[in-house]
């Protein structure tokens, strides 16, 4: 993030792939969009990531998110969970998904000159470091 | 007479082995190069996303990842080449072998650890699945086959050898 996005030379986008086999995954990806919508992406995500096993077992998805925001963002954010007005962009994020199509996880897709690179799996710093430097250095 | 024919059953999996091992290891060799893209990407862009591919299975060093994805598609393409040459056929069907059994125990292992990633096998995003696990099987039986049939059939006369009595 520091070398890379922060610094402009690529361009992250997160996507959002609820899979129907996590009974809970639908909701997180609601309460992390709205965050999102807020400027909280970051620390919802961390703590969404951190206590996955744990909400994944109880279906406490909010209390996880509770415990990562301050009262007022959290309240923000639930008005936008319960007014729904973003499960259309959760959608749209998985039909573009379906399109690649994502059947991994986690899936990322380079975009660079025009050219698509699907990748399926996780990756070390030092070999996407060089993927990444290769995409940039193409004229 | 059967054992001396040139058109017997080892001898056939030997050609089989060859023509079928020497095509897809030359085409695994330049889809990775080429990565199947119009316009084809250069060529350090193909070798650092094969690098990525190779990181995917976790059994690795970084090191030995860059070093396998910098050669393996030259070393596929050259040792196709080599074994539907057939020149020195023994040695270049035991290497072939080697690196298909690599292959089936790299797939083998992922697959049972449930790691959701492609295979790299063709530079394709394609999925690790246990259809790849008997295709890189049955691929690396054939190599073993065609290998041990080259040393057999190494060991005995040609069939249109003269016999040593006229």
């Amino acid at each position: 993030m520091d070398n890379y996005v922060n610094t402009g030379k690529v361009y992250l986008i997160h996507r959002d792939f609820p899979l129907p086999m996590h009974a809970h995954s639908r909701v997180a990806a609601s309460y992390a969009r709205a965050a999102a919508h807020i400027g909280k992406f970051d620390a919802v995500e961390q703590a969404l990531f951190q206590n996955q096993e744990k909400w994944e077992a109880n279906g406490d998805v909010k209390g996880t998110v509770t415990a990562a925001l301050s009262a007022a963002d959290m309240k923000k954010v639930q008005a936008l969970v319960d007014g729904r007005t973003l499960e259309p962009l959760i959608d749209k994020d998985k039909q573009a998904g379906q399109l690649v199509p994502v059947n991994q996880t986690p899936t990322t897709v380079f975009h660079c000159k025009g050219q698509t690179y699907p990748y399926a799996g996780v990756m070390s710093y030092d070999i996407l470091k060089q993927f990444l430097d290769q995409l940039l250095a193409q004229k | 007479m059967m054992q001396t024919s040139p058109l017997n059953f080892r001898r056939a999996v030997i050609w089989t082995g060859r023509l079928l091992l020497a095509g897809i290891f030359m085409y695994a060799g330049y889809a990775k190069l080429t990565m199947g893209l119009h316009p084809r990407p250069p060529i350090g862009v193909a070798l650092s996303f094969f690098a990525l591919q190779v990181d995917s299975y976790q059994i690795l060093p970084t090191w030995a990842v860059k070093t396998v994805a910098n050669s393996l598609p030259f070393a596929e393409i050259g040792l196709g080449l080599l074994l539907l040459i057939g020149w020195k056929l023994r040695i270049w069907a035991t290497l072939i072998t080697l690196v298909m059994l690599v292959f089936f125990f790299a797939v083998l292992r992922s697959y049972a650890m449930g790691l959701q990633i492609n295979c790299g096998c063709f530079a394709t995003p394609e999925p690790l699945t246990i259809k790849t696990v008997l295709r890189d099987g049955a691929l690396a039986a054939l190599a073993v086959l065609m290998t041990i049939f080259a040393f057999m059939e190494a060991r005995k006369p040609h069939a249109w050898t003269a016999p040593q009595n006229l």
